[in-house]
């Protein structure tokens, strides 16, 4: 079973993100190497507008193309504000249009232009493409209705040349965002306000219609997050700048980081963060059988 | 000694006082049958006890306010928000108060807990019998408490204010405004005003904290009352008829079993409190009718409410041109009739039986396959309306899309608990057919009869099962057929004492007494005409309890003493190392 | 029973465990008090606490089961109903000559005075609703929102349907009255072509706005699934298509969303004109 983001599996899920970081292939976004701290704790909040306002140095190795700033016609505020990386333009590089034919073309076709078997990439944004990638969703093995949550097939460098070449395509869409540290206070209020309901207070996901779930966000990083929040994966809303500002996108993915693990278990093992579901059958399965169990012996006569 | 010198002289002067000798002498007497079912109450008990005490804790530290104020402490995600003194103070009492959120969490576990037992207690009053007349007021009692113990806990989850149980209060206020012509005045009147007000916290905090605990303690005062005045019910067997009560004495020994209980009910809450995390209202954060978390489930004894909300179909139907709101039915009249058959058991269930009778011996269950049947069949369609209430957890763990958990789960609400039913009415039959003990002492080789016999049965076609369903088997246990003889005789400081000797049985009179009157009128109220005989005393075996008591005492020294000794050890350890 | 020094070493045995129980309390109610004194820590904590008593429980049932006798007495049980002689004194008691129960006129007027009072003492229950809230039936069937009264986000700001663009969801609330319960609403942009049923509330370049609140349970449907234009309930999955008019697809819920009729004010924010087509949330006797 994939099912990395049911809830069984939150812990193995943990073990296996913690394996996959100590065995080399991390699944980091292509600017995650650039100066914005990825964890919401280290860092102060004063320069974080600095931290913003300074642009990512362009990755190494792979400039990023993008094609301009156009303006999705559909789209009255959505996603034309990406203010991450600033657009350039530069050669395509041999190594993503490769990738690209190999393990995306068959179905999205070799332009982006899409087949029945899946959408077209053109104007979906880079943010969109390096979510995909980065969480491993894309490319998928059998075709679902919602592939989970996994280990990324490609390196960062990878995802970067393939972000690179899809965008050159054309059409725009989000940005892959910057992100800095967050105010805790306001993340913990905006996730409760617009993300708890699917993916639960806890964050540890939600079933939702017809199969699809809102995953757990136990494995997400704060930029698959903050992608997350821009583009509106799948069933997910978009929440564009005119929703959430940048800085508010900073304070979710801070508190997702924080909810991330079991920082904010204090009271012991989380049972899943299931609520009185798993607490009523604790409270059966184990409370209530020492209890019996213990009555059972003293109820009965020693010797019998 | 000392102890024992001490011991005396309170005695002495409570007596001088109280007269307080022979009501004492008789409550040391009383006999406690040996079966481990009939602690299922204390379980409930303790557990009450445990929730006062860490309730009172909390209620030290608790804000049961909705007035806004700025929370500052060292949980940094909510520091510095604004929210209801009520979520502010429980968050605080959690993070900021020293063994404060142990306190919280045993108190919730212990809650948990606490209708937990009271459910088994009922389970095995039920199935046994032990309602029928003269205990049908206890029943009505338990019943009573239930009630409150549901209510009680859905305050108690309530008052912290926190997103999920703020949910969970929305439900309740809607299921009651959906009452035909009482509802919107119901439950306006209940809360102040429309949902949410700011007199809903503190309103559930004062039944919480006053009215609800007041009243069970009352009960339960009167519960046991009763239970002292009627006796214990017992099972029956070897030398048990329905004129006595055998089993351990209150003092010493179930005395210390009680106790023994006890501690191990505040070992098991405890523990959970301490490591295992229940209800972060930190993570959940504070209520905003605008807000929701996902998956909602409320606390498992009012889940199985929550499960006929989502499980019934979108019922909506007018009466002269009102509503009657979808959750009417599933909420309002599911919940009623659950509590008024429960309420009214005892009499339904006498219609069906000999007559008005007093019953002191308990059925085995399987005496009584139509009560069985029907007890299995209500538990299935609970433990399905429960497995409703989780229904989106199940879907998501399983990725079912979650309509098809809930198809499939109206359909086992309407097809599983007959065949369950009737599936435990053709076992006690068969088991009754097969012979055997209690059903607390059930062994594999039981299990395997039964499934011998039952291929038996079906082998011999189903008219066999049905015919002999009129009456049960008449099995007298009045008269116990290996107890022949009560002896009777005069021990050495001239009490008089008895016993009844048979096969195989050797039950020694509870107490001691002042005549030989006596002595012989309680053996026959509680043997009948069973041949009497007076002997001599006889020597060591009934002289049991002080021998006992002084070991016992002698323990109980040794243990202080070691105590002390280690105690002393390391005070001096201490010091000399700070030296 | 007959062995030489069995059971004698078998109570010293049984003696030995309850001491060593004991101690074992101890040292968990003096762990209990360290954690305690050095700063605390829950589990720490409820792990000792947890060891001292079940040490005290272990050390108890062992002496009871061990050390003290069980089993083998046997107490009468009289049965219930009291000599007929007991009863007929206490018939007389209660009913005799002089008993006040045989004044039935007396009785019959005292029952008509408890009575009343037991009737008047209900009145102050009336005051738990305070007099100078709206009555029930009024405040369930109206919100705030009425004509003119501008949506706003959570934080206070007005909202242009630029402000709503395509795939998202926006929580909003009437201007002035954000902590109400029967308020919040939910705005989004759907394509007007695909409508089935024309949203109740109407639409602004295809921004509608429904009642955030469950007609079921109350609960916000917060849960907006984009591609589908359908909404959902956290509490018992009630499923509503919002180009349907939020009709109720699945679950308990058996009545659509109220929309919020909409247009825009002067300034380009979208403003309500008039209230929720129905009452919002659960229903209740008197909806019409």
């Amino acid at each position: 079973m994939t099912g990395t983001d049911t809830l069984p599996a939150r812990r193995i899920a943990v073990v296996l993100a913690v394996l996959g970081l100590a065995t080399g292939p991390v699944p980091l976004p292509a600017h995650a190497a650039g100066p914005a701290p990825l964890s919401a704790r280290v860092g102060g909040a004063p320069d974080r507008p600095q931290t913003r306002a300074a642009p990512a140095p362009p990755p190494p190795t792979v400039p990023t193309p993008t094609a301009g700033a156009s303006v999705p016609p559909t789209d009255p505020g959505g996603g034309s504000a990406a203010p991450a990386i600033p657009p350039t333009t530069g050669p395509v590089s041999p190594l993503g249009a490769d990738l690209y034919l190999r393990s995306c073309a068959s179905c999205h076709g070799p332009a982006g232009q899409g087949s029945q078997r899946a959408p077209s990439l053109v104007g979906v944004g880079p943010a969109s493409v390096d979510f995909q990638l980065g969480t491993g969703r894309m490319p998928i093995d059998q075709e679902a209705a919602q592939p989970p949550h996994r280990r990324p097939a490609f390196s960062a460098a990878e995802i970067r040349a393939i972000v690179a070449h899809v965008s050159s395509f054309g059409g725009g869409g989000p940005q892959i965002p910057a992100v800095g540290p967050g105010d805790l206070r306001d993340g913990r209020e905006l996730f409760l306000a617009n993300c708890a309901a699917c993916h639960s207070a806890a964050g540890v996901g939600a079933t939702l219609t017809n199969g699809f779930v809102a995953p757990s966000l136990d494995q997400s990083t704060p930029v698959q997050v903050a992608e997350a929040v821009r583009v509106g994966p799948g069933l997910m809303p978009a929440f564009p700048e005119s929703v959430l500002s940048p800085p508010q996108v900073d304070a979710v993915t801070s508190y997702v980081q924080e909810l991330r693990g079991n920082r904010l278990d204090r009271g012991g093992a989380s049972l899943g963060r299931l609520g009185p579901t798993t607490e009523g059958l604790v409270a059966w399965g184990i409370g209530l059988v020492l209890l019996v169990a213990v009555a059972r012996w003293l109820g009965s006569r020693a010797g019998e | 000694m000392i102890t024992r010198w001490l011991l005396r002289r309170l005695g002495r002067s409570l007596d001088d006082r109280l007269r307080t000798a022979p009501v004492l002498r008789r409550a040391f007497a009383k006999v406690f049958p040996d079966h481990w079912s009939f602690m299922l109450g204390e379980l409930a008990l303790y557990s009450f006890v445990v929730l006062v005490l860490t309730g009172i804790f909390l209620t030290l530290f608790f804000e049961p306010s909705t007035a806004d104020t700025v929370y500052s402490g060292s949980y940094a995600p909510l520091d510095g928000s604004r929210t209801s003194a009520a979520y502010a103070s429980t968050v605080r009492l959690s993070f900021d108060v020293r063994a404060g959120l142990l306190m919280r969490q045993t108190h919730h576990w212990a809650a948990l807990l606490f209708v937990a037992a009271i459910v088994l207690h009922l389970l095995r009053i039920f199935f046994t019998g032990a309602f029928r007349k003269p205990r049908e007021i206890n029943w009505l009692i338990g019943v009573t408490m239930l009630a409150l113990a549901l209510f009680n806990g859905f305050t108690g989850y309530s008052v912290p204010d926190d997103l999920l149980s703020g949910t969970g209060l929305r439900i309740l206020y809607s299921v009651t405004q959906s009452i035909p012509v009482l509802g919107e005045w119901l439950v306006f009147v209940a809360a102040g005003g429309e949902f949410p007000t700011e007199e809903m916290v503190p309103r559930m905090f004062v039944s919480h904290v006053l009215l609800v605990p007041a009243a069970l303690a009352a009960l339960i005062a009167a519960h046991l009352g009763i239970l002292v005045r009627q006796k214990h019910s017992q099972f029956p067997g070897p030398g048990r008829t329905e004129n006595n009560v055998v089993g351990s004495l209150f003092w010493p020994s179930y005395t210390m079993r009680t106790l023994a209980l006890f501690a191990w009910v505040l070992a098991v809450t405890f523990a959970l409190g301490g490591l295992a995390q229940i209800n972060p209202v930190w993570i959940y954060g504070p209520f905003d009718p605008a807000q929701a978390t996902s998956p909602a489930q409320p606390d498992w004894y009012v889940a199985w409410g929550d499960g006929a909300l989502r499980l019934f179909p979108a019922v909506e139907f007018r009466i002269f041109g009102h509503l009657v709101a979808s959750p009417f039915l599933p909420g309002v009249v599911f919940g009623g009739l659950t509590f008024a058959g429960l309420y009214l058991w005892p009499f339904l269930d006498r219609r069906h039986r000999r007559g008005q009778l007093s019953h002191q011996l308990l059925d085995p269950p399987r005496e009584h396959p139509a009560r069985l049947g029907f007890g299995v069949a209500v538990l299935t369609l609970f433990a399905v309306l429960l497995a409703a209430a989780a229904d989106d957890i199940v879907a998501k763990i399983f990725r079912i899309p979650v309509l098809d958990v809930l198809s499939i789960l109206r359909v086992l609400a309407l097809a599983l608990p007959i065949p369950a039913g009737v599936l435990a009415y053709l076992v006690a039959r068969v088991l009754q057919a097969s012979g055997g003990r209690g059903v607390g002492d059930l062994t594999r080789q039981d299990v395997r009869s039964v499934r011998r016999a039952v291929r038996a049965r079906v082998g011999a076609g189903v008219g066999a099962v049905t015919a002999g369903s009129g009456t049960p088997p008449p099995q007298d246990w009045a008269a116990p057929a290996d107890a022949d003889r009560i002896e009777l005789w005069r021990d050495r400081a001239g009490r008089w004492r008895w016993r009844c000797r048979g096969a195989g049985v050797l039950l020694t009179a509870n107490q001691l007494y002042l005549s030989r009157d006596e002595a012989e009128r309680a053996a026959r109220t509680a043997y009948g005409d069973l041949p009497l005989r007076e002997v001599e005393p006889p020597g060591g075996a009934v002289g049991v309890p002080a021998a006992m008591v002084e070991r016992a005492g002698r323990v109980a020294g040794r243990t202080g003493g070691y105590l002390t000794l280690a105690a002393v050890a390391y005070w001096r350890s201490r010091r000399s190392r700070r030296r | 029973m007959t062995g030489g020094d069995g059971p004698g070493r078998r109570e010293r045995a049984a003696s030995g465990l309850v001491v060593g129980a004991f101690g074992v309390s101890a040292l968990g109610g003096a762990g209990f008090a360290t954690v305690y004194a050095t700063g605390g820590q829950t589990q720490l904590e409820g792990l000792a606490l947890a060891v001292a008593f079940a040490g005290l429980a272990v050390g108890l049932a062992v002496w009871s089961r061990h050390l003290l006798p069980n089993g083998g007495y046997v107490e009468e049980h009289e049965p219930f109903d009291s000599p007929p002689a007991d009863l007929r004194l206490a018939a007389e008691a209660l009913a005799g000559p002089e008993s006040p129960v045989r004044r039935r006129g007396l009785l019959a007027m005292l029952a008509v005075a408890l009575g009343t009072l037991g009737g008047a003492a209900l009145f102050p229950l009336r005051s738990l609703l305070p007099f100078d809230r709206e009555r029930p039936v009024h405040a369930l069937r109206t919100t705030p929102w009425a004509a003119g009264v501008r949506l706003v986000r959570a934080d206070g700001v007005p909202v242009r349907p630029t402000d709503v663009p395509d795939g998202t969801v926006l929580t909003v609330f009437p201007e002035g009255h954000r902590g109400r319960g029967d308020v919040p609403a939910f705005a989004v942009r759907l394509d007007p072509a695909r409508f089935v049923v024309p949203p109740p509330g109407g639409n602004v370049a295809g921004v509608v706005v429904y009642s955030l609140l469950c007609t079921h349970a109350g609960c916000p449907v917060a849960l907006y699934l984009k591609e589908t234009g359908r909404v959902l309930c956290p509490c018992h999955q009630s499923n509503f298509d919002l180009l349907a008019g939020a009709r109720p697809i699945a679950g308990p819920a058996a009545r659509p969303l109220p929309g919020l009729p909409i247009s825009l004010d002067a300034d380009g924010f979208l403003t309500a004109i008039g209230d929720f087509t129905a009452p919002p949330g659960p229903g209740f006797w008197s909806l019409k």
